[in-house]
């Protein structure tokens, strides 16, 4: 296996409060790489980081062999990062079929040229088309017409992570997928993004509260603790890590 | 699923009954009637190029009399100093004049300031362009450019005579139709729902990989070339540009048919710049009782019905449409 994810030395600041103190990380290609850790302990910043939400304080970031960390955001989806955010952003007053319309516009655009904007008063028969997939694949029938801001926590979620995967990405950040979810819900969860994963050939990065969710998905641990990794492996071999059990997993 | 092609039908109902109308006015009315319908014409697409910043890209435009004013300034000049350029062309360049405005504060403005902050600046800058005219020999100072003519158009098979003041209404009404049709495409295409989508979420619009600034600049700019495309219009119709017409009184009509109409619908400001010229038809004879109307009614549609005169329309039909069991689609708001 290659790394298709590096980072070397990441430090974030927030003014003068040190989130992310010099941390290596990888994610290989395949894996569903989880990062656990307390409440505050950086997660999210992380995730900020390596999608380019945020700029580093220090430290570089490769992802596919090309060092990524000058570039922006919306530049990093294009090289084929995506990413949902731990409260689901969508487009709260489009229907949610059009949230997906415009994600897969939006990755289609670079090819219409004028067209673009001018050119189609409906969406394409290929867009619809693939929408509609979309829909079936992640179950998203019965709220397709609803109005996107209507729709419950879980719903929200998935929509976001359609939109994600109709950009067809290699590496997908997910910030706690089930937030807000039912146990019955985690588990459906679980087996969607699974089933994505493997139909989509995708590497995972996530990050999760839930510990069913956790030992369900992750092919690889990695426990980050006041913006520090204090144990990476196995997901057994993390659990079992006397260091991991004291300030973290004990606490629970 | 949306029937988008029902959409467009009724669209273009909607707009052919207005065309109907506006095609009439000269056969049942005086000329000031006509003359006011002119104007109204114009309104309604400078208020759509305002609400195409406002509701299509979310921002907020305080200064839209520079597009306008720079228009028609550049319309006069060009009509004034270059008397054989084609009449359409001198369109195009005001138009461009008013792109040109926008690429420029657009640039400058649009990373830097978001929200209230950059309508002051466009603020600023319109007041800025008001006093360069002012101060400003060649565009005529505080007396403006006078004696602008109507243009007759060669078209290579025939020639258009617009020169009477009823033949260039009816130019207007077609051009305007022109306009309203474009724009519509626009705000209906992917990169219409692009725009859209910035408003309602910009972090997750860049997560789908573009870029915010280029698509607000675009919208930015498509707005000042329509709204100056407007005032380059008129000022062959009412043959004068003056400094008024780049004040900050003109910024604020655009803003007033947008919220008096709604500014949800495409059709609010048409609604509205109609609703306004009938009121300022209706109070001519009273000086200044067409502001206290306007300014009365526009307090009253803000604070009874938010959505503007379509929106409670739409809001009411909705409500009676609705089967009494089923509880009410929970209004969403999209964040700025
Ligand atoms: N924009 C910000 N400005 C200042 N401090 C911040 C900012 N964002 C996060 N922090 C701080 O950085 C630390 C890490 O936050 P982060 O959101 O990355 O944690 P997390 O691991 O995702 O937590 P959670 O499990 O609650 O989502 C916290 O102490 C938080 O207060
Ligand atoms: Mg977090």
């Amino acid at each position: 296996m290659t790394a298709i994810l590096e980072a070397r030395g990441l430090t974030k600041a927030y003014g003068s409060v040190r989130v992310l103190e010099d941390v290596d990380f990888d994610l290989q290609d395949g894996e569903a790489h989880v990062v656990i850790g307390p409440n505050g302990a950086g997660k999210t910043t992380l995730f900020r980081c390596l999608s380019g939400e945020t700029r580093i304080n220090g430290g570089t970031i490769r992802f596919a062999g090309e060092d990524v960390s000058g570039l922006t955001g919306a530049q990093r989806v294009k090289r084929g990062i995506g990413r949902t955010f731990q409260v689901a952003r969508i487009f709260p007053s489009m229907s949610a079929f059009e949230n997906l319309i415009v994600a897969i516009e939006t990755r289609e655009r670079t090819h219409q040229g004028l067209r673009f904007t001018f050119g189609y008063i409906a969406p394409r028969r290929a867009v619809v088309a693939e929408a509609e997939r979309l829909v079936t694949e992640l179950g998203l029938e019965d709220t397709v017409d609803d109005v996107a801001g209507t729709l419950s926590h879980g719903d929200k979620k998935r929509l976001e992570l359609a939109m994600c995967l109709a950009l067809k990405p290699r590496l997908l950040m997910l910030d706690e997928p089930t937030a807000g979810m039912s146990p019955s819900d985690r588990a459906e969860a679980v087996r969607l993004i699974t089933r994505v994963r493997d139909s989509y050939g995708l590497s995972l990065l996530l990050t999760e509260h839930d510990m069913e969710v956790v030992f369900g998905l992750a092919t690889r641990l990695t426990v980050l603790h006041h913006g520090e990794i204090i144990a990476s492996g196995q997901p057994e071999a993390v659990r079992a890590d006397p260091r991991v059990r004291e300030v973290y997993l004990g606490q629970h | 699923m949306i029937d988008y092609r029902a959409r467009f039908r009724s669209n273009l109902a909607i707009a052919a009954c207005g065309l109907a109308a506006f095609a009439v006015v000269p056969f049942v009315a005086n000329s000031g009637l006509m003359f006011l319908a002119g104007l109204v014409a114009i309104n309604i697409v400078f208020g759509m190029s305002w609400n195409l910043l406002f509701s299509g890209a979310g921002l907020l435009s305080f200064g839209h009399a520079m597009f306008f004013g720079g228009g028609a300034y550049a319309m006069a000049l060009v009509s004034l100093h270059w008397p054989g350029l084609p009449f359409l062309l001198g369109l195009a360049i005001g138009a461009g004049a008013g792109a040109l405005i926008a690429l420029v504060f657009g640039v400058i403005a649009l990373r830097r300031a978001s929200g209230v902050y950059f309508a002051v600046l466009t603020l600023v800058f319109s007041e800025l362009i008001h006093l360069v005219i002012t101060k400003t020999t060649f565009l005529g100072r505080n007396d403006g450019l006078v004696g602008i003519p109507r243009p007759t158009i060669e078209t290579g098979l025939f020639t258009l005579d617009l020169t009477s003041a009823t033949a260039y209404y009816y130019f207007i009404v077609v051009a305007m139709a022109c306009a309203a049709f474009a724009l519509w495409c626009f705000q209906n295409s992917p990169a219409g729902r692009l725009i859209q989508a910035i408003r309602q979420d910009n972090l997750r619009t860049a997560f789908l990989g573009t870029s915010i600034f280029g698509w607000q600049l675009t919208a930015f700019v498509l707005s000042g070339a329509l709204a100056a495309f407007c005032g380059a219009v008129m000022v062959p119709f009412t043959q004068i540009a003056s400094p008024e017409i780049a004040y900050w009184t003109v910024s604020t009509q655009p803003i007033l048919f947008t919220l008096l109409g709604g500014a949800g619908n495409f059709w609010g400001p048409a609604v509205g710049a109609i609703l306004f010229g009938a009121i300022d038809y209706g109070t001519r004879a009273m000086h200044g009782l067409s502001e206290i109307t306007v300014g009365t009614l526009l307090l009253l549609v803000v604070l009874l019905i938010p959505g503007g005169l379509l929106g409670f329309l739409q809001h009411r039909r909705q409500k009676k449409r609705r089967k009494p069991t089923e509880p009410a689609p929970k209004r969403t708001e999209a964040q700025p």
